[in-house]
């Protein structure tokens, strides 16, 4: 997967490239708009993480340059803008997603998977481990070649840690993935746990693995290691 | 009390305390002049008698107010006098006041003493005559500022008081400048270019600060993008549990101070009215969306949601808002709940009620609404304020009771 990152802020932009550099990623990097639009009209990306406020342009111009250079390339725009207005003209100008910072990498690289299934470039709608397969059409989940029924909740939190599996995750930046940021959780995170251990016991049912491991009560990792 | 009301006040009192004293004065110098005239012509009067005595060597006659006689050589000089004196006049049944002159005279060897009286004018006639011209002066004066008061409120401080009033409903957070008539008046319109120049001074200063509040955050969530990203990837190294535990921590307290700084960006906005585009929200069709998402936590903490009343509520406010002020609300609701207790929600046409079972709050509905002001919940103390904003600018008001539970009344503008 070729991803191009277009962000003014050096240092977030090596943050990101070597995360997703370390998801075998192929990324190529621009700090500034003059050199973003020339990668553009050079070359053909799957997938572009775009910043809004670039110091010498606003990423919505470049927006629409992608949309004539780039038609098959999946846009996110990264914005330190929680702004409405932006996210409206973003979406509409042809954006498929968009993420305010701060974010984590992690749902960073949730919301890329996501626009690669939905785009089908990975050809494939199944996401595996091991003996677990999840079909993100049909949002199916199959332990053991036994096909096991999961909430919308279950189903989510699943797909959550297949994607990041190995990585560690924080409980609140799964609370945060699973309700946005719609819901005010404050210091309330005990609703996890009932999601977790009702998918634990789902999976196990069918002769799973339990791949989740917990690390000193804080953060959780999705892993066969 | 009114400027010119107040002017006149005392303009009138003093014209009357000079009325006053000028009657007192008027009183003396009208008695001095009668009975100085009353002298000048008695004096004539005993010169003609002296006359007639030199000539005759008789005593004349005269009618009972008049009276020359024969003295003895008399001590000192030969000086005349006028006095006033009392006498009874048995016509009016009363005392009358005279003038009485008296001369003292030597004709050929002889001393006589003449004495005229003659009828003076009365004290009380006098001093009622004074006091009439006294009391219609200041009637007239009282009735003519009166009228030309009216009139001059009418045309000369009319201008200043639809200034006053255009200064009383101006507000920096609508974006109407301020609009002054000229009233012709130096004065007045002096003061105008003053408050011109402080409005402008004021509303730039406004929106510089605004503008500051909104660009810090801004910049703000870059660098703390940057730091998270980094504790992040740090979080994936081979780390003992105290250092993971730090990392997680700093990483919690991150996002916290991330949220705080959107919500302070989202208060800013509200407040700069950056939320335009408006529609009619049905209230229970946003609520009934917020209790499903709510639906983990209610259960997490075994709360049970019951609707006392679901009636038609309809609220024409932006839809991104009214789901944040519904979000803040709920999330009020549950956070500050105790467990396996219960919400009650009532909405009727034009208000709408969120009630909550809860352990005794030290909040009024002057303070809950304050920025920063949080019980025991590890919140930023911004939800509430962002729920008062909104109903603000949207012309809603909300009150927060206390009783055995805890509501909150939000009571939608009149003219839906």
């Amino acid at each position: 997967m070729k991803l191009l990152i277009v962000e003014d802020e050096v240092d977030l932009l090596i943050a990101i490239s070597n995360y997703l550099t370390k998801e075998n990623y192929l990324c190529e990097l621009a700090d500034s708009y003059h050199k973003a639009e020339e990668k553009i009209v050079l070359y053909e990306y799957d997938v572009i993480l775009l910043d809004i406020t670039l110091g010498d342009g606003n990423g919505l111009d470049l927006l629409k340059s992608i949309k004539k250079h780039n038609v098959q390339a999946g846009i996110i725009i990264l914005s330190a803008k929680n702004s409405l207005d932006d996210k409206i003209s973003g979406l509409d100008l042809g954006a498929d997603d968009y993420m305010t910072k701060p974010f984590q990498l992690t749902e960073l690289n949730s919301r890329i998977k996501a626009l690669l299934r939905r785009r089908k470039f990975d050809g494939s709608h199944l996401v595996a481990f091991n003996e677990i397969t999840l079909d993100t059409d049909s949002k199916s989940v199959i332990v053991n070649k036994q096909r096991i029924t999961l909430t919308r909740k279950e189903y989510e939190l699943l797909l959550y840690f297949m994607i990041n599996k190995n990585r560690v995750l924080t409980k609140e930046a799964i609370a945060e993935h699973l309700w946005e940021d719609n819901v005010d959780l404050s210091d309330n995170f005990d609703f996890i746990y009932t999601h977790m251990n009702n998918l634990r016991k789902k999976i196990k049912r069918c002769g799973g693995n339990d791949y989740i491991k917990t690390l000193y009560g804080m953060g959780y990792q999705f892993t066969d290691q | 009390m009114k400027f010119l009301t107040k002017i006149n006040r005392n303009f009138f009192m003093l014209f009357a305390a000079m009325l006053l004293v000028i009657c007192i004065a008027g009183y003396f110098i009208l008695q001095a002049m009668f009975l100085e005239s009353a002298r000048e012509s008695l004096a004539r009067k005993s010169t003609l008698i002296q006359h007639q005595i030199e000539q005759t060597g008789k005593l004349p006659q005269f009618d009972p107010l008049s009276q020359v006689t024969v003295i003895p050589k008399p001590a000192g000089r030969l000086k005349p006098s006028i006095k006033e004196v009392e006498l009874f006049n048995s016509h009016e049944d009363e005392l009358e006041p005279y003038a009485e002159y008296t001369k003292k005279v030597f004709i050929n060897g002889t001393y006589y003493n003449i004495q005229l009286r003659e009828e003076t004018i009365e004290k009380d006639d006098l001093i009622f005559s004074l006091g009439v011209a006294l009391f219609l002066l200041l009637v007239a004066t009282f009735s003519i500022s009166f009228f030309v008061n009216r009139r001059m409120n009418k045309t000369i401080w009319k201008g200043f008081e639809e200034n006053l009033h255009a200064i009383e409903q101006f507000n920096f957070r609508n974006n109407a400048p301020l609009h002054l008539e000229s009233t012709h008046i130096d004065e007045f319109d002096r003061l105008n270019t003053i408050v011109y120049g402080l409005t402008n001074k004021l509303k730039e200063d406004y929106r510089s600060l605004k503008e500051f509040t909104e660009n810090a955050s801004h910049e703000l969530q870059t660098p703390l993008a940057i730091v998270l990203l980094n504790l992040e990837e740090l979080l994936q190294q081979p780390l003992n549990e105290d250092a993971f535990k730090k990392t997680i921590t700093s990483i919690n307290a991150l996002k916290r101070l991330s949220h705080l700084n959107q919500s302070l960006l989202l208060l800013a906005k509200i407040e700069n009215n950056q939320f335009s585009a408006e529609e009619n929200i049905d209230i229970n069709e946003v609520l009934q969306r917020k209790l499903i998402e709510f639906e983990p936590l209610l259960h997490a903490k075994k709360i049970t949601v019951e609707w006392t009343e679901k009636a038609i509520c309809f609220w024409k406010i932006n839809h991104y808002l009214a789901e944040i002020l519904i979000n803040n609300l709920l999330s009020n609701a549950v956070n500050h709940n105790i467990p396996h207790g219960n919400i009650t929600i009532s909405t009727k046409n034009g208000e709408f009620l969120i009630c909550n079972t809860g352990n005794k709050s030290q909040f009024s509905d002057e303070i809950i609404f304050n920025r920063f002001v949080k019980g025991d919940s590890k919140s930023h103390g911004l939800g509430l304020a962002i729920v008062k904003q909104i109903c603000e600018t949207h012309h809603a008001s909300i009150h927060y009771e206390q009783k055995e539970r805890h509501c909150f009344r939000l009571t939608l503008p009149k003219y839906q």
